[in-house]
């Protein structure tokens, strides 16, 4: 071992226990959450509440897997509604084409979202910024009219009727509200866990570095292409999930889970959370989710009060909500140091 | 032997004693259950495009509830609307209405949501055993498909298959007078407008066999320029015309097809044209078109249709809409079935409801009747006539026949495989 060996050696051992410390922590971080959620029913018997956390993961696992895309690659794609519909599609047609157990169906799901973000990834990731953007926007619309004219298989605009068979699976009953909710909080940790993973790991660091620069990245000797078309996959995978929830709660997929409009609320719910933090997309979700509540309870003028909302975040802050607090925290800790 | 009163306190006074316990305990609920209004959740489209869908059923529940809660209300119990906005969002229109039974503790539910947003809500009231009226929706599998019935959803909205029917065989009647063989279509590309085409089609020819189809045309829904759409029509030289735009794609399409002077080279067939929604906004309103009735104050001709459609527009200062008179038959419906069940429970208005028949305005004989095997709307009026440029817009309607309507709409079901 020479002696700049020996000494890359030593430094680097502190670093992977670092990591590897920081793991648990998340790990033990997403076990309390769980345990948080999954207590809830025993508190409270308002649905509402539950209605409401089921939402919270499926747009959660959504608005974060767009983070991955945005926040750490510097992709801003505009299309990722696309696998959030593939997904309801997807599993909904399964369940009532094949009547296979569910987690069949969850696996399955997650294979055909691969299949379809690796084929449309492969195009799209070679773009840079507004054309990635609007190519992926084109790829959501061509999924879009797709459901909208395939209506023998589809249901077309009507979207899938008739329910989501629900077959009781390991003694979990999906029909069953608080089943469900449960089901949902174990996903949405499970996901949000494994996202957390994802952005901590050597290969989340190639991301950013794409981001901060693509160029310097390649002359290191990084594949950038492959990089960005793995995220873009894994991002999928993860926005088909959620897909798969929210097709659940309403007990049907609809051609709006693949419209335009769902990747604008997850590129609002980033701007209202932030994408400088992990977490970030969880607290726009929980933002939007509350607002649009208690919005549509008052009046049906919600649009007027959510532009303001945006206005406000945009011009205002500049920045989301948890970077703002985040920002914050870091000012008084270096005044605090500073004294 | 005679019976002796023992002193103290015997068990019968015990369990008296008890019971009016109980009830002093209960009593404040039993009171305020009874004495308590009724609310009634309606998720309904109150923005966006189609906002006029919402505030015309919106507009039409409120003058009908004010009506019962005058007279004594459902059973006794005052109502109390709850009307929420789900921008024609499905998964928005689920959510509304879970909140509204679960949070608001809504008892009833009127679903006056379109299209997808209808099965979303039926799939709520499938889980939540809520008793349900939709209002809105027109697709006859929400009703016709066997699978999608459950005993407390019912629709009291026109069935699009019963619409095509009347449509076809009005059409036909004419293309045989004035011998009408080469026929385009111009519909919107969506489910409706392909279903909705496709069926009319299919009872035109099976009525008029020599009729044939020499040019489709499917505009998007919401599509600004029709200019190519009306060219390519006149380019193919049909001798009458079908279309099913509505709302704002088809008057914007007949101001388009103005320029051109197209109402003057076919005849035109439009089904949705017969509402004031269409009728008062077009610039000009060419003679002659041929179109369904919608909701119109003048069909069916008796004053309490008339009579209803003006109270309508004296408090909103506007027309009722198509689903204006939809909306008022299901708190008409409602109403009357409480009153015979005595009770403003949902289990026992639906058990009331199957097949009951009531006095309406807008009834083909001044009653309609809530069909009780698949819990759809019949005997509602449905016609077709021609348009003139002003009021009363649609001087004359040919009513159509419900006998050959239930006659081919058996026909129907049996083909599609629903029974």
């Amino acid at each position: 071992m020479t002696e700049l060996e020996a000494g890359r050696a030593q430094t680097l051992v502190p670093v992977r226990s670092g990591a590897v410390l920081q793991r648990y922590r998340d790990v033990l971080i997403a076990l309390i959450a769980f345990a948080v959620l999954a207590s809830l029913p025993l508190f409270t018997g308002s649905k509402a509440l539950l209605d409401f956390v089921i939402r919270c993961s499926a747009y959660g696992l959504f608005a974060t897997s767009l983070n991955l895309l945005v926040g750490y690659t510097g992709l801003t794609s505009f299309g990722h509604g696309m696998f959030f519909g593939l997904g309801a599609y997807s599993f909904g047609l399964i369940m009532q084409k094949l009547g296979v157990p569910i987690p069949v169906a969850f696996v399955a799901t997650l294979a055909i979202t691969a299949v379809f973000a690796t084929i449309i990834g492969a195009i799209c990731v070679r773009l840079k910024e507004i054309y990635f953007a609007f190519v992926t926007l084109a790829f959501q619309m061509l999924i879009h009219s797709t459901i909208l004219s395939w209506a023998s298989f589809t249901g077309g605009d009507q979207g899938l009727r008739g329910g989501i068979p629900r077959p009781v699976f390991l003694g979990i009953d999906l029909s069953n509200h608080v089943h469900l909710y449960v089901t949902s909080c174990a996903l949405l940790i499970l996901g949000l866990l494994a996202m957390r993973q994802i952005a901590q790991s050597p290969f989340g660091y190639t991301l950013r570095m794409i981001r901060d620069n693509a160029a310097r990245a390649s002359f290191l000797g990084i594949d950038v292409w492959r990089a960005k078309l793995t995220v873009f996959v894994l991002a999928a995978l993860f926005a088909s999930m959620g897909g798969m929830v929210m097709a659940l709660f309403v007990s049907g997929a609809y051609p709006e889970f693949a419209y335009w409009t769902i990747s604008g609320e997850g590129i609002f719910i980033n701007m209202l959370g932030g994408v400088s933090t992990f977490l970030g997309p969880m607290v726009g979700t929980v933002l939007l989710l509350l607002l649009n509540d208690t919005v549509t309870r008052f009046t049906e003028y919600h649009g007027i009060v959510l532009g303001v909302v945006i206005l406000f975040f945009a011009l205002g802050l500049r920045k989301g909500l948890l970077d703002f607090v985040a920002e914050w925290f870091s000012h008084r800790h270096d005044a605090g140091k500073g004294r | 032997m005679t019976r002796t009163r023992t002193p103290g306190i015997s068990r019968r006074s015990t369990l008296a004693l008890m019971g009016a316990g109980a009830m002093s305990v209960a009593a404040p609920w039993v009171a305020r259950a009874q004495a308590k209004t009724i609310k009634i959740g309606m998720p309904t489209i109150l923005s966006g495009r189609v906002a006029q869908l919402g505030t015309s059923s919106r507009n039409a529940v409120m003058l009908e509830v004010e009506k019962v809660n005058a007279a004594g209300g459902l059973a006794g119990r005052q109502i109390e609307m709850v009307i929420r906005d789900s921008k024609g969002q499905p998964q928005e229109a689920a959510r509304v209405a879970r909140e509204l039974v679960n949070t608001d503790g809504c008892e009833l539910m009127i679903d006056a949501e379109a299209s997808s947003g209808a099965f979303a809500v039926h799939e709520v009231a499938r889980d939540l055993g809520v008793f349900c009226i939709h209002t809105n929706s027109e697709t006859s599998a929400l009703t016709a498909d066997p699978k999608q019935h459950i005993p407390n959803a019912f629709r009291t909205a026109r069935q699009g298959v019963h619409d095509s029917i009347v449509g076809g065989s009005y059409a036909a009647a004419i293309a045989k007078a004035k011998g009408l063989k080469k026929w385009a279509t111009c519909s919107p590309d969506y489910a409706y407008g392909r279903d909705t085409t496709a069926e009319f089609t299919l009872y035109l020819k099976r009525f008029a066999p020599e009729v044939e189809i020499i040019s489709e045309s499917w505009p998007k829904l919401f599509q600004a320029d029709y200019t190519e759409v009306v060219t390519k029509i006149l380019q193919a030289k049909p001798q009458a015309l079908y279309s099913c735009l509505w709302g704002g794609d088809l008057t914007s399409y007949i101001d388009q097809a103005n320029i051109y002077a197209m109402f003057g080279q076919m005849e035109v067939f439009a089904v949705n044209m017969a509402d004031y929604t269409a009728l008062t906004v077009v610039k000009n309103l060419p003679k002659g078109i041929h179109s369904g009735n919608r909701y119109i104050k003048t069909f069916p001709t008796t004053p309490e249709n008339a009579a209803w459609g003006d109270a309508y527009k004296a408090k909103f200062n506007e027309y009722p809409t198509n689903w204006s008179w939809e909306n008022a038959t299901a708190i008409m419906l409602m109403a009357e079935a409480a009153k015979k069940a005595n009770s403003a429970d949902g289990k026992k208005i639906a058990e009331v409801l199957k097949g009951l028949t009531i006095k309406c305005p807008f009834g083909a004989d001044g009653t309609v009747t809530m069909r009780g095997d698949d819990h759809t709307l019949v005997g509602y009026a449905i016609g077709w006539g021609t348009t003139i440029p002003q009021e009363p817009y649609v001087p004359e309607v040919k009513a159509g026949d419900w006998k050959t309507i239930f006659e081919l709409e058996a026909e129907w079901k049996k083909s599609k495989g629903y029974t």
